[in-house]
């Protein structure tokens, strides 16, 4: 928990140092410092008061190694620009490890984000607690005080989080679920994520899902691939399940089993949540320079109507800058049916070349996203999607270790026969 | 004599004109990782296989056959990739995405929203006097209507 009267301390001093500033500048009486002043007020009325903090890494992670010292690095950012205090506290089970070497850091307009570190050691004894052990490093934004010194308001602090693991004696995985393309009448892909949190390596991994309805009926089971898993090393195990249920929630009771010991967890996910997919992109009559009419195709594959659906277009630049921001009208889409959404994109002071970019149609909380490529030429725009899972296989070159396998052994073949052949000539020759 | 050197000479030669062979038709790309955003451009890759595990179980395969770079938005985390030309399989490389834990709190005249701002889910704990007395989930550019008194949201990165 963040220390309060710290932070009103400091924040006394700081209400002391704008007072003074205050009288200063109110001493002057230039008109023009006085016009300047009346319209940021102006500005500062109309415009929402923003206050806003951000720290990287939101988490470190370091695995436990006997007598372990070690600098991290964290940056605060100053995403507003803005002048402002920083406070940086440290709070957590671990608190007494991590030395920060600075307390109060301030901003200027002009400093985008500062890095700082700190010194965490290992403390002693932890080796007999496995497990997840914790520290945080809080960044807290001091806020200002008013005319009267006192302070209104809400204030924000963000947390770099230090995590210590500690290896579990022996064989220990823990494991997580994730569901793909749970589609009806599809084929959905279980992922299970496992890490090895033991000290000993595992020779096997597998998993075993059972999918339950609602009403604890079991409908389906999957076995995932097996692979060894070593110590403090994390792999993603797969499975294939062809749906053929219902649209609605269901409960995936995975085992987990490695090298004769078993884990069990259960996760709820849902079958058909998919509503929405992008069929395809129209862009016809195309001249660089004029506003480009795109006609984006989709299809509601939910048994009910969508409405305040609509596609977002971001085209992002070579510097992966956004370059453009193309929205359509909000419509409705029929249960069951396709529908087209129009957006239309101003290309003037676009160049010809390729652009990187997302299409994402969005209904209610959800969203459909496609990545694309944009080929921009005078005449001529083309858009090619590129999702994730381009190919259902891929890498089928083959590896430089099996390369330098196959050189090793030949070269081995050829020596060796080489050797029997010369030891044979020089046998015969000797006789 | 002679016929050995030969020999030598021979398989020198040949480990010569691998190692030339490996080096045209080596998979070559490389990435830019700016924020959340990461190019693959590729210089004579034709897929580029990309999974959050080292042993590259789960991947992802993003073609390059259209195209010579392909841009894509990932969540925080490590990542390891290669490339891959149908021939060669490349080196294992690795690139970070560093999570960004940031808020944001929205003040107008009679409201006020708490947004994360950052590339992480965020955990928020509404603290008063010291006290926490509330806890908010925020995933990425979600926000919160608050109470703008005094009070401190300390957001950390969620599970």
């Amino acid at each position: 928990m963040i220390d309060l009267n710290i932070v009103k301390k400091n924040i006394s001093n700081v209400a002391s140092c704008n007072r003074e500033n205050g009288e200063i500048s109110n001493s002057g009486n230039n008109k023009f410092v006085l016009v300047s002043m009346f319209l940021i007020l102006i500005i500062l009325i109309i415009l929402p008061n923003v206050l806003s903090l951000g720290i990287t890494p939101g988490r470190t992670t370091i695995n436990y190694e006997p007598g372990l010292e070690k600098e991290v690095e964290f940056s605060v950012l100053n995403n507003e620009h803005k002048n402002m205090q920083v406070m940086l506290t440290v709070q957590g089970e671990m608190n007494g490890s991590v030395e920060l070497y600075n307390g109060m850091v301030e901003f200027t307009a002009s400093e985008e984000s500062k890095s700082f570190k700190y010194k965490f050691k290992v403390p002693s004894g932890i080796e007999k607690i496995p497990g997840l052990h914790t520290a945080e490093i809080v960044a807290l934004e001091v806020p200002k005080a008013n005319e009267k010194g006192t302070y209104v308001g809400a204030t924000v602090a963000v947390i770099s989080q230090l995590h210590l693991q500690v290896p579990y004696p022996g064989k220990y995985v823990e494991a997580d679920l994730n569901v793909l393309d749970a589609e009806n009448n599809g084929t959905a892909t279980f992922i299970v994520p496992a890490i090895n949190k033991g000290k000993v390596g595992i020779g096997e991994v597998r998993a075993l899902i059972d999918v339950y309805s609602k009403l604890n009926e079991k409908v389906g089971s999957v076995e995932t691939d097996y692979v060894p898993l070593e110590a403090g090393a994390r792999t993603e195990l797969t499975g294939k399940w062809n749906v053929s249920v219902a649209s609605g929630d269901y409960i995936a009771k995975v085992t987990i089993f490695y090298d004769g010991e078993s884990n069990k967890f259960e996760k709820q996910f849902a079958v058909g949540t998919q509503a929405l997919s992008i069929e395809s992109i129209l862009v016809n009559n195309f001249r660089l320079g004029e506003i480009a009419k795109l006609q984006i195709l989709v299809e509601n594959k939910w048994n009910q109507e969508l409405i305040s659906v609509y596609s977002n277009l971001i085209v992002y630049n070579n510097e992966d800058q956004v370059m453009a921001d193309v929205r359509s009208a909000t419509e409705k889409v029929g249960a069951l049916s396709k529908k087209e959404l129009i957006s239309y994109w101003d290309t003037v002071g676009v160049n010809e070349g390729e652009y990187s970019g997302k299409l994402m149609v969005k209904y209610g909380e959800k969203s459909s996203d496609k990545n694309l490529v944009l080929k921009v030429s005078e005449d001529s725009l083309n858009i090619v999607g590129v999702g994730y899972a381009i190919r259902p296989q891929g890498g089928k070159g083959t590896s430089l270790t099996t390369i330098l396998l196959v050189l090793v052994i030949l070269l081995l073949i050829v020596n060796l026969a080489w050797f029997v052949f010369y030891k044979r000539l020089t046998l015969r020759k000797g006789k | 004599m002679n016929t050995h050197i030969k020999i030598i000479g021979v398989q020198g030669i040949f480990l010569v004109l691998v190692i030339i062979a490996l080096f045209i038709f080596y998979p070559r790309a490389n990435v830019d990782v700016n924020g959340n955003f990461v190019r693959f451009n590729s210089i004579n890759a034709n897929v580029i296989v990309i999974s959050e595990n080292p042993d590259f179980s789960n991947p992802r395969y993003l073609s390059l056959n259209e195209t010579k770079n392909v841009s894509l938005n990932l969540k925080s985390g490590t990542y390891y990739w290669k490339g891959d030309n149908g021939i060669i399989e490349g080196v294992k490389k690795e690139f970070v995405i560093q999570s960004e834990v940031a808020m944001e709190i929205n003040k107008t005249e009679n409201e006020s929203d708490l947004v994360n701002v950052g590339n992480v889910k965020i955990s928020v704990k509404k603290n008063q006097n010291g006290i926490m007395v509330g806890r908010i989930i925020l995933d990425t550019q979600e926000s919160e209507k608050i109470e703008n008194v005094n009070e401190t949201y300390v957001g950390g990165q969620n599970d």
